[in-house]
């Protein structure tokens, strides 16, 4: 997706960055187990986000091993995977599909991609019926506002959120569903936000859509996304974490503003 | 109920860690994995889901009602409906909120009509808004609800909570390295990459 989900490594221990790496990895590997090694594209930071905090959430097993990859073929590495490893696979290549799909209606690119992408999807939307109606109909929505250059930042990230909310919902049946929901959906604010402020000198240049106000400042900035990463964080402390929580929270509270001063720059 | 610390086995004086442990360890004890379909497992489990629900949420101490000052946790189901006189979305809203069903609390509240709409009826969307997500309409709801009934203490302390959010954020994010260290030592803008850790 967008990668902006990721710890600040200034302030983990090399313990810390070690499980973060082996979870990482592990997500990689998954992916292009299941989907090809192209699939590594696909590979993001938020989703190894989402699978810590589930698979923290539930004590799930952990199969740890030690691979060669072909993006690190020389130096070793360990990787973990649990029973959500493959849920965050599925998710991203989800998420990938219709944002690829998006790129084609748009701008026409992408075509061999989506087609190829296309002929995942039923098995994806089959195993996720609930996640991907939402998506789809997210997409859909977001897709329509933005035609008609809604400038409605807010509206626009909670469509967007609304959808990650829905993905970290892995079982709509738990305990702590509503609170997944939020988590996710305030995360997904954040990134909504995060990626129009990182993209609007580069919209502006080429005409291209952007929800935010023309000439927003640094400081309004500032305040919208600290709402959402307030009210992430908020979400998250209700939940029974206690393996990841201090990578998780270095995540929270201090990565994901990584790339903001980054795009106040660029 | 049983008092939900001595539920999860702990000392009333627990932290929020020691609950969240506790809790977990019994949530696997219980599960239907574990303890298989038994009643029994399935009603222990509800009880120990009350008892964390009860710690952590009750300090959220969100309180309800316009004028009696009954409050939300206090006690299990303690969020109570202020009797016939109101409207039945609403008590339909507070059952929801009861059992934390807040996406069904808003369809409920959603069938009143927008000249019915009380000061009480803001305050319930904004209060189950604020748990599905949306900060935005929930602080819109809040302050419409307080510009009805401006003497109202609990709508002033539920605003008071939504704000208060962003300065316990920001003063806990700076044990991590603060919020506007933008950098990156490496190549990370380019993929793929994971050298930053």
């Amino acid at each position: 997706m967008f990668g902006y989900v990721l710890a600040n490594a200034s302030s983990l221990s090399p313990e810390e960055k070690r499980t973060y790496k082996e979870h990482y990895c592990g997500l990689c590997r998954v992916l292009r187990e299941r989907y090809g090694q192209k699939a590594i594209m696909a590979l993001s930071y938020d989703m190894v986000f989402l699978e810590m905090v589930l698979s923290d959430l539930t004590d799930a097993d952990e199969a740890k091993g030690v691979e060669r990859c072909i993006p690190h073929p020389v130096k070793e590495h360990g990787y973990t995977v649990t029973q959500f490893t493959a849920y965050a696979a599925d998710m991203q290549m989800l998420l990938g599909y219709y944002s690829v799909l998006d790129k084609v209606k748009d701008e026409g690119k992408g075509k061999a991609e989506e087609r190829k992408m296309r002929e995942l999807l039923p098995t994806l939307e089959a195993k996720h019926p609930r996640v991907a109606s939402v998506l789809k109909s997210g997409l859909e929505e977001i897709g329509k506002k933005e035609k008609e250059g809604c400038r409605d930042a807010e509206a626009m990230a909670l469509g967007f959120g609304s959808m990650l909310g829905e993905v970290f919902v892995y079982d709509d049946s738990s305990f702590f569903r509503d609170d997944l929901r939020s988590l996710g959906c305030e995360l997904g604010r954040f990134i909504y936000l995060l990626d129009a402020w990182c993209d609007r000198k580069k919209d502006a240049k080429e005409g291209a859509y952007n929800p935010l106000p023309e000439g927003i400042d640094e400081e309004s900035m500032r305040s919208m996304l600290l709402d959402a990463a307030a009210a992430a964080s908020t979400a998250f402390e209700r939940l029974p974490l206690d393996q990841h929580v201090f990578i998780l929270r270095n995540i929270l509270y201090s990565g994901i503003w990584s790339r903001f001063k980054e795009g106040g720059r660029r | 109920m049983n008092d939900p610390y001595s539920v999860l086995g702990l000392k009333p004086d627990a932290s929020d860690e020691e609950v969240k442990r506790a809790y977990k360890a019994l949530a696997k004890k219980y599960h239907p994995d574990v303890a298989g379909n038994s009643p029994e497992a399935a009603r222990k489990m509800q009880e120990i889901n009350a008892a964390y629900d009860q710690i952590i949420n009750h300090k959220e101490s969100f309180s309800t009602g316009s004028s009696g000052g009954y409050s939300y946790g206090y006690g299990y189901g303690g969020y109570r409906s202020e009797g016939s006189s109101e409207p039945i979305e609403l008590r339909a809203a507070v059952a929801y909120i009861n059992a934390r069903r807040f996406v069904e609390a808003l369809n409920a509240l959603r069938q009143v009509p927008q000249e019915r709409r009380s000061g009480r009826w803001y305050y319930l969307a904004a209060y189950a808004e604020a748990h599905t997500g949306d900060t935005v309409s929930a602080l819109n709801h809040i302050n419409a609800a307080i510009s009805m009934e401006p003497g109202n203490g609990t709508y002033l302390a539920f605003r008071d909570r939504l704000m208060g959010r962003r300065s316990a954020y920001e003063d806990y994010s700076r044990s991590f390295g603060g919020i506007s260290t933008g950098f990156f030592p490496c190549c990370f803008p380019f993929f793929p990459c994971c050298c930053i850790i």
